[in-house]
């Protein structure tokens, strides 16, 4: 019995067809033909054939998100091995692999359709408010590790690429309804159709009403989310080569939070329910030019807002991104170069536990990248070189060259390796902010008791302190890597070292000269005054860069088709992170710490019936919490070629649980996830 | 004024650079072609039964199209006859010998000198502008850098052939 290729999970790679080689089976199925590039030219920011990348890469199909019964972007992430996805609540999540996952510095890069959800205030995404129509995308890239060099900046830890439908085949209606313990609701209306006989279009709406969660760790738990989106696509295609693409989405949220500031002269860190109103737009444009078979052009510009209020923190940004990129083939030559430019506006409001030092409420950045690919030996070795420069206003010139080889020494069998070097220019938390964090008591502070209770006790007013003296974190990786791929199994590994340089820690920078009067005043025995003199005292932490880490790992993936309808993927992940830092600094997110992930998938069908599941457990001292082993189970039932249910049960086996407790994390607080189930209906038509 | 000079033969080798076409690219393109017309194949329906051949004759006056067919379709099967690759020329007794034609844009000026030619019965795709207007049935384009097709159901029928609608789902359909 011969099985297709196609249905091995799509072989978490879009396998690459051979020319001049007749069809497999697999690859001629309509399907299947209509998602191959017509282009040999690899499409910038995206990968074209993942079993040819020189990274670390999984591709999660557009099958494998419709049956596992996800919700949401980071919901379907859960799918990918070797990510790190941490629920803080249940709208606040912490992504990242080959690192520490934080809700605020995950290094990551992730984009919608090449357009950067990056923002410069810190190094992360607000997961809780993206919102990407699951039905509708395509597939999700996401390159673990720093592989991401056409992607773009802050890449460290990797890259997420969601890759949404072109809309003319996602034409007609579509209509879905999901309920269950957690979530009251969620809805989603489509609509596409035909511009004349150029073009297409699609229309979409979302509503989102949840719960919050059951137990909370130190106040009860708000994690309640209203979601309302609406956006829109249209592709035009006038002729075989010119295309253009217009999108844009509109999301609002009322998000339940527990957080935590110091608001009062108790310089201590008070815990607070609140509600963030957040709005999210994003506006894309899109044109693409074949020049020939083996040549095209691509300019994009992207506008990106996200505004945010809640009681103490009223945030705006603001960015326009504008990418020109292209690539051609000239014999055994591939050439892929572009130009970039964005410009941010960051307003942020001043708060009681938040100031900015410097005004700097616009940042610009601007540069290239060229690659080239030689083919050494016909399709057998590959060497590609290149770099990324660019400009931006906080550490001005940054150089990010990498050099990867490519071997397949037989069929089906493919050896990769890498060098590269990546940068993370600060954020403005980094480099320009002042945060009034947790206050240290005198007794802290000097590692022995006073004698004295009240000044033992007194929390002296404490400063995380953004400086412009901050450099570019600096980070080296080795990658070595091999695939193998035929009917029935394919396996995928990576290992890669990482040495990282001018990683920003926390160093004390307090002034001593003003604790003398409350000494002076102790000495002398007037207590009450010494307590008092400490009140015009303060502690401060500097942002420094004169941190190291090494982080060592390794993923391995391993698909197998066991039989026509049933499907299995299992894969194990290992990280390794160690710091090195200079006496008196701490890390300002994460700590030596290692990360195991064990990953089961299954998917059986059965005519109508489908069951799809995820086992995962996750092993790992970084986040302060147990290990946990989640289950996530969906059976889907096609009732007719129209109507299809799917009933979901999700974190099951973990019970109750925490996920992330870096309660040391300023601002974050969060709650215990718990299993829940949902059933949810669908129509097609 | 040498700067000059090396600046221009750079840029003149650029524009050599992107004007070839390396034929490795043309072939993917006509490789994926060919394994939509093996769908369409697949999935058309003949009023007049097909039992009479003894093969199924997939015809084009490009030759290179047919090369590139015969090695990715080799071994193929059409509803259960062999699947033949033809280069014709585009005359009435050539044509008579065919179940599907593809009008390649090489061919397309030819095409259309030989529209008044009776095609009842044969299946006929190609790739340019005005294909379905010159009483083709189907016309493949490309959206991003992905091969789509447009079909007119009407020039179908009176032509004699009527396409599943697994196919038709994905097409965008026109009138002839």
């Amino acid at each position: 019995m011969k099985i297709s290729q196609h249905s091995l999970w799509t072989l978490f790679f879009v396998s690459p067809i051979l020319i001049a080689d007749p069809f497999e089976d697999s690859d001629l199925d309509l399907n299947a033909l209509m998602e191959m590039d017509v282009q040999v030219t690899s499409a910038m920011k995206r990968a074209q054939s993942a079993f040819d990348t020189a990274s670390s890469i999984y591709v999660l199909s557009k099958e494998q998100i419709s049956k596992s019964g996800a919700n949401s972007v980071p919901e379907a992430l859960k799918m990918v091995p070797g990510l790190i996805v941490r629920q803080l609540d249940n709208n606040q999540w912490a992504i990242s692999s080959r690192g520490v996952a934080s809700r605020f510095s995950s290094k990551l890069l992730v984009m919608i359709d090449g357009q950067s959800l990056y923002t410069p205030k810190f190094a992360a995404v607000y997961w809780e408010s993206l919102n990407v129509p699951l039905y509708d995308i395509e597939r999700i890239e996401v390159i673990r590790g720093q592989g991401g060099l056409l992607w773009g900046s802050n890449a460290n830890n990797g890259v997420i690429n969601i890759i949404t439908k072109n809309s003319i085949d996602t034409r007609g209606g579509y209509v879905n309804a999901t309920t269950g313990s957690q979530l009251n609701l969620d809805a989603n209306l489509r609509y596409g159709g035909d511009i004349s006989n150029i073009g297409s279009y699609r229309v979409y709406g979302h509503i989102k009403n949840s719960n919050a969660s059951k137990k909370g760790i130190f106040l009860t738990p708000s994690d309640t989310a209203k979601q309302h989106s609406f956006g829109i696509r249209a592709d035009f295609t006038p002729n075989d080569e010119w295309s253009g693409l217009f999108q844009g989405d509109v999301t609002k949220s009322e998000l339940g939070q527990n957080y935590r500031g110091v608001i009062d002269d108790t310089n201590v860190n008070m815990s607070f329910s609140g509600d963030v109103e957040r709005t999210d737009s994003r506006i894309m444009a899109r044109l693409e030019n074949r020049m020939s078979p083996d040549a095209n052009q691509m300019l994009q510009l992207s506008w990106f807002r996200q505004d945010g209020n809640q009681e103490f923190i009223n945030e705006n940004f603001e960015s326009i991104d504008i990418d020109y990129q292209m690539n051609f083939i000239y014999e055994s030559l591939q050439l892929d170069w572009g130009l970039s430019y964005r410009y941010s506006k960051i307003s942020f409001d001043d708060s009681l536990f938040l100031e900015s030092d410097k005004d700097l409420d616009n940042l610009q950045q601007f540069g290239g990248l060229i690659q080239a690919q030689y083919n050494i030996i016909p399709d057998t070795l590959d060497f590609i070189i290149g770099t990324k420069f660019d400009h931006n206003d906080l550490t001005g010139w940054e150089n990010q060259p990498s050099a990867r080889l490519v071997y397949k020494p037989l069929e089906n069998h493919l050896v990769w390796s890498a060098v590269s070097r990546s940068v993370r220019t600060p954020t403005l938390i980094e480099f320009n902010d002042d945060y009034k964090v947790d206050g240290t008591t005198v007794l802290e502070a000097l590692g022995t008791s006073t004698g004295v209770k009240a000044i033992d006790e007194y929390t002296i007013a404490t400063y995380l302190n953004g400086n412009d003296k901050v450099d570019s974190e600096n980070y080296v990786s080795y990658e070595l890597g091999y695939r193998f791929n035929d009917d029935y199994w394919s396996v995928d590994f990576s290992a890669f070292h990482t040495d990282a340089e001018n990683i920003a820690v926390i160093s004390s920078n307090t002034n001593p000269a003003q604790f003398l009067p409350a000494l002076g005043l102790f000495q002398a025995g007037l207590f009450q005054q010494a307590a008092q003199a400490l009140t015009s005292t303060r502690i401060d932490l500097d942002v420094v860069s004169v941190g190291e880490t090494t982080t060592d790992g390794f993923d391995v993936v391993l698909a197998w088709q066991i039989m026509d309808k049933l499907s299995t993927e299992l894969g194990y992940s290992y990280t390794k992170i160690t710091y090195d830092l200079p006496s008196g600094t701490v890390p300002t997110i994460g700590f030596d710490s290692t990360n195991r992930q064990i990953f089961t998938k299954v998917n059986y069908s059965l005519e109508d019936h489908n069951i799809f599941a995820t086992l995962r457990v996750e092993n790992s001292d970084a986040y302060v919490s147990d290990n946990y082993t989640t289950l996530d189970l969906t059976w889907n039932y096609q009732i007719t070629p129209t109507w299809s249910t799917a009933f979901s049960g999700k974190n099951l086996f973990a019970g109750s649980h925490i996920e992330y407790a870096n309660t040391s994390e300023t601002y974050t607080l969060p709650n215990y996830i718990d299993e829940s189930i949902s059933f949810s209906i669908t129509a097609n038509f | 004024m040498l700067k000059l000079r090396c600046f221009l033969h750079s840029a003149i080798l650029v524009l050599v650079l992107l004007v070839s076409t390396n034929s490795f690219a043309v072939e993917k393109e006509y490789m994926l072609k060919a394994g939509f017309l093996y769908n369409f194949a697949r999935f058309s329906q003949w009023q007049n039964p097909l039992d009479e051949n003894t093969n199924f004759t997939l015809c084009s006056p490009d030759k290179n199209f047919v090369d590139i067919a015969d090695t990715a379709l080799n071994n193929r099967t059409v509803k259960g006859l062999p699947l033949v690759n033809k280069y014709i020329t585009l005359d009435a007794s050539s044509i008579k010998q065919c179940n599907m034609i593809f009008i390649t844009s090489d061919t397309f000026e030819d095409w259309i000198k030989t529209e008044l030619l009776i095609h009842k019965n044969i299946l006929v795709v190609g790739e340019n502008d005005e294909f379905i207007e010159s009483s083709g049935h189907i016309r493949f384009f490309l959206s991003s850098g992905k091969i789509r097709f447009e079909i007119a159901p009407q020039n179908l029928k009176s032509d004699g052939i009527t396409m599943s609608s697994k196919v038709l789902r994905l097409a965008r359909v026109v009138g002839g």
